[in-house]
């Protein structure tokens, strides 16, 4: 307000006073002369005037005001008001502040995770590029590229700028300082320049440095260059010691720069959760004689190329390739563009909308509720808002005056609500799973402000709506002649808020409902049998690298060497190793398996399955405690080749045979030329940690004759498994101390882990579920206390026509337990509706399931009854006497 | 218009908008302050009509407001300052049509009753 229209009030209403109070002095001087003493003169005037400031209040609803300052006499008028019931708005100001603020800050993720432009320059060019193999697909919904395919598009020209392959790179560095296991990608020489975002420091890579020889350059991470360096800026131009070999560290990556880790590119691509180095990729002719599906490419489109136009033309080059390669094959490949968007937000987009409909079905709760309150407060003003009517405020003007207040309300909840986000917002950014956390940035930005500003306004609307409408229908007569009690306490309003508490309780069971569907699915999930023990199990991954470590004996010697001496440590039932962890999911070498009979690849290769090959040491099935089907497992040394497969696979291999009939059976991995192996045992199947995916077909392979890159030590402990962590480092340690040795985690964190996205969502929605149980609880309680209220009068006379108590405790609870069943009826209607969502999100139960939705059910139950029981019983107690006489 | 609604002793009930036209009714005659006007309308009745004072104001404000009134600040007899009120042409308009309409009511009202008899 500005200061000249300020003093035009304070003079208004100093005017205002003044006639006041003449008129009180003359009627005083009046009866004064009629004989009347000061004191009682003065008393019967004020008597016969009424109610001075509430005419007061009528009279500056009177004055003529532009519009602004019409809001602000009604947002003074709702100060006043609040003022008054500073409980009332304080609680009101909480609920809505927990409910802004839980929508703003899960906004502000789904803002930076799917909305908010990624920070690369025109973001909408770059696409991702998977291969489709028709045949193939239902085992495989796409395959990563080989490097055959990227080097030919890239010779060629298409629609598409730049093209940069990149893939997974296990990194340990050493050499100055403590040993460290880290993330890294192998690039192409122009991943930096294809994202078009310059490098913070130095330069990236340049073309000559793809050639092998030259490749020995390194990119580091921001994160990398402040912890491991100290920010030094001349660590540009010197050596750091990658892999046991001399890397020179040409430049630093801008900080906070997204790029695709985790499965984000592809499930068949194992990123770290963090990248710190990047190396380009220099192709071998070694590597140009295998084909390898291993390799994520990102492609930018030519400004105004069509991208469909430029995936045919991909297309058509790689099954020219395929043709040039093997002419008898009979498949048409499909190449497929994805959208870089849909990298980071494809998998979390459906879950993070579902959590944002959670939290808005919370402060949809918490308005009904908040309108709910506003009524029964409203029955307590009901003399008051009559008058007004009477005095002819006008029906809008009353509108406007409950409209605002709770508009203000909404606005203090906002203001609230906006440092409740700015705190949930960073919670979830560092809780999350890791693709929440990887893009969700500063919280409080202008989208997200300009969203809590219309949900704190729409949620005074909306709040305000029901108990404006109620005040604006309401007859003035009736609500004078019905007396404050019951004007808006009985009757209709009385009706209507009992329809407000149901909508309640069905809101409330849909998030209910929805978390127990949700939390049930956890439950089965971490129960479920995924072909490996989970407790009491540690794992950790280890890498051997440099000159003593070049030939393969010597890795295989140490790892055997290293299990057995943790064997023999006590406490300890088992250890071996693995290639790949069956918790960490599909990645690792893959292999297509061929019948010994087979003699034409090009025939066969489509026909058979393609298993994932992991090599393990004798000793890991013992320390996994997968369950054998039939044969038996490795032993130290084998005569022969030998393999273990999963049941899976020896049922893609040999369809309808039983495993005892599979052992002994003999197999070509790769090609119809390779060497024959000898099945020696059937194991069981396993899934990966967040099991919802396929059974994975696998080819287990002794170390001995497989020798794979890195391994991880699985140890199987009688106890606790945490405890003897520091017992196998130490064992480690002994072995070899300049080996980096990452933190030893139990495969209880590992699973955990990779569930964290179903932990994320269940979490949250139960979150929200539990606030919204409250509310609908403290709903209950309030309705059904005010009709207790109202109706003392009535129990007091049932109790004195001799009513037993619990005759009384029944009459309120049937009264007051009505809405609830109707609500939780509707409630569960519609979750079973909403489960069409949630289906995909569920696991091992149905839509429709019926331990989750009883669980539901009687918890409601339980809580409303127990919010009816209470006012009920003070009902009972009631004293009859004092009831009748001033009910 | 229920609470300043003016029982009579008669318990006759005044109909919405009967205050504004007494009020525009007795500002008619030369302006004067809201305590007069309340003594005034009692005097007229011979107290029939009875006015909650508080009630008045509101009234009067809104009149005022929608240009039926005007006021200024004068000096009474006795020497005090008092907010007096007197008619505008429009005012004087809308007594003129309220009346007229009053009387219409009234006359029906009464036809209704005697024809009930």
């Amino acid at each position: 307000m500005r200061w000249d229209s300020w003093f035009k009030r304070r003079h208004w209403e100093g005017q205002m006073d003044a006639e006041f109070r003449f008129h009180l002095e003359s009627q005083i001087n009046d009866y004064v002369t009629q004989g009347l003493g000061r004191e009682a003169a003065e008393s019967r005037a004020r008597r016969e005037f009424g109610a001075l400031e509430l005419a007061k209040d009528e009279c500056r609803d009177q004055r003529p005001v532009e519009w602004l300052g019409q809001i602000f006499r009604d947002a003074s008028y709702a100060c006043r008001s609040l003022r008054k019931n500073p409980g009332f708005a304080a609680a009101a100001v909480v609920t809505l502040a927990l409910g802004i603020g839980a929508n703003t800050a899960i906004f502000s993720v789904v803002h930076s995770v799917l909305l908010k432009p990624l920070p690369y320059s025109q973001p909408d060019e770059i696409y991702s590029i998977e291969v489709v193999i028709p045949e193939r697909r239902s085992q495989f919904a796409s395959l990563p590229v080989t490097v055959q395919a990227y080097l030919e598009w890239r010779k060629a020209e298409t629609a598409f700028a730049e093209m940069s392959a990149l893939r997974p790179w296990e990194c340990s560095l050493t050499g100055d300082g403590e040993p460290e296991r880290l993330g890294g990608a192998r690039v192409s020489a122009n991943f930096f320049s294809l994202l078009g975002v310059p490098i913070a420091r130095g330069r990236g890579f340049s073309v000559e440095e793809e050639q092998p020889g030259n490749e020995r350059v390194v990119v580091i991470s921001d994160a990398l260059w402040r912890r491991r360096y100290g920010a030094d800026p001349a660590l540009i131009g010197k050596s750091i010691n990658v892999n046991g070999e001399s890397h020179l560290v040409v430049g630093i990556a801008p900080p906070s720069l997204p790029v695709p880790t985790g499965t984000l590119l592809h499930p068949f691509l194992a990123f770290a959760p963090r990248i710190d180095l990047w190396k380009p990729i220099a192709v071998t002719q070694r590597e140009l004689k295998n084909e390898n599906w291993d390799h994520g490419l990102l492609v930018r489109l030519r400004a105004g190329e069509n991208p469909e136009h430029g995936r045919q033309q991909l297309q058509a080059i790689l099954n020219a390739l395929i043709r040039a390669h093997m002419p008898g094959i009979k498949t048409e490949l499909i190449a497929q563009l994805v959208p870089i968007r849909e990298i980071y937000a494809g998998k979390v987009r459906l879950r993070l909308l579902l959590i944002l409909a959670a939290s808005a079905l919370l402060l949809l709760t918490a308005c009904v509720n908040i309108a709910n309150l506003f009524l029964a407060r409203m029955a307590s003003r009901a003399g008051e808002f009559a008058t007004r009517i009477a005095l002819g405020a006008g029906r809008a003007r009353i509108l406007s005056h409950t409209l605002t207040e709770t508009t203000l309300l909404a606005m203090l909840g906002g203001g609230l609500g906006a440092v409740i986000a700015k705190y949930g917002a960073g919670l979830l950014a560092t809780y999350g799973p890791d693709d929440v956390r990887l893009l969700a940035g500063t919280p409080l930005n202008l989208p997200v402000f300009l969203f809590a500003m219309s949900a704190s306004l729409a949620t005074g609307i909306v709040c305000g709506i029901f108990p404006a409408w109620q005040a604006y229908r309401k007859d003035a007569a009736t609500g004078l002649q019905e007396g404050a009690r019951t004007a808006f306490g009985g009757g209709r309003a009385a009706r209507f808020r009992q329809v407000l508490v149901g909508v309640e309780i069905a809101l409330g069971t849909v998030l209910l409902a929805s978390a127990g569907l949700l939390l049930h699915s956890f439950v089965k999930v971490m129960r479920a049998d995924r072909g490996y023990q989970v407790e009491r199990v540690l794992a950790v991954d280890l890498s051997l690298f440099g000159q003593g470590y070049s030939r393969g004996e010597t890795r295989i010697a140490f790892y055997r060497e290293l299990a057995g001496n943790v064997r023999a440590l006590p406490g300890i039932l088992g250890a071996g190793a693995i290639s790949d962890l069956p918790a960490s999911g599909t990645s690792g070498a893959s292999q297509t398996i061929f019948h010994a009979t087979d003699t034409n690849f090009q025939n066969m290769v489509l026909a058979r399955p393609v298993a994932m090959v992991r090599s393990v040491t004798t000793g890991y099935f013992a320390a996994s405690g997968s369950a054998l089907r039939a044969g038996r497992f490795f032993t130290d040394p084998e005569q022969v080749l030998v393999a273990v497969v999963s049941e899976s696979l020896a049922n893609c291999l040999w369809p309808g045979e039983a495993p005892a009939a599979v052992v002994g059976r003999t197999l070509r991995g790769g090609n119809v030329t390779g060497p024959l192996i000898t099945v020696c045992g059937v194991v069981e199947d396993v899934r990966p940690g967040a099991v919802d995916r396929e059974l994975l077909a696998l080819m287990y392979r002794p170390h001995d004759q497989w020798a794979s890159g890195p391994m991880t030590l699985v140890v199987r402990t009688a106890q606790e498994p945490a405890a003897l962590a520091p017992a196998v480092r130490a064992e480690i340690r002994k072995m070899d101390p300049n080996l980096p040795i990452p933190a030893i985690r139990t495969m209880r964190e590992i699973v955990s882990s990779s569930v964290a996205q179903r932990r994320f969502q269940m979490m949250l929605t139960s979150l929200f579920a539990f606030v919204a149980l409250l509310l609908g609880a403290v709903g209950v309680y309030g309705v059904v206390s005010y009709s207790v209220a109202c109706r003392t009068r009535d129990i007091g006379l049932r109790i004195a026509l001799g009513a037993a108590s619990s005759d009384v405790v029944r009459w309120v609870l049937s009264h007051g337990m009505r809405p609830v069943l109707i609500g939780i009826l509707a409630g569960l209607c519609g979750t079973i509706a909403a489960a069409k969502a949630l289906r995909s999100l569920l696991f091992g139960i149905a839509p429709g399931d019926p331990v989750s939705l009883v669980a539901v059910t009687l918890v409601l139950l339980l809580t409303s009854g127990l919010a009816c029981y209470l006012p009920a019983r003070r009902a009972a107690r009631l004293d009859p006497m004092i009831s009748l006489r001033h009910g | 218009m229920s609470r300043h609604e003016t029982t009579a002793p008669g318990d006759a009930k005044l109909l919405q908008g009967t205050l504004d036209m007494l009020i525009l009714k007795v500002a008619a005659l030369r302006p004067i302050h809201g305590y007069a006007m309340v003594q005034r309308i009692q005097q007229i009745s011979k107290d029939a009509l009875h006015i909650r004072q508080g009630s008045l104001y509101p009234a009067l404000y809104r009149l005022e407001n929608r240009g039926w009134l005007k006021s200024e600040w004068k000096t009474t007899e006795d020497g005090r300052e008092a907010k007096y009120y007197s008619l505008t042409k429009a005012g004087r308009q809308q007594l003129d049509a309220e009346t007229a309409g009053w009387k219409r009511l009234c006359e029906a009202i009464a036809l209704v009753l005697e024809t009930g008899e």
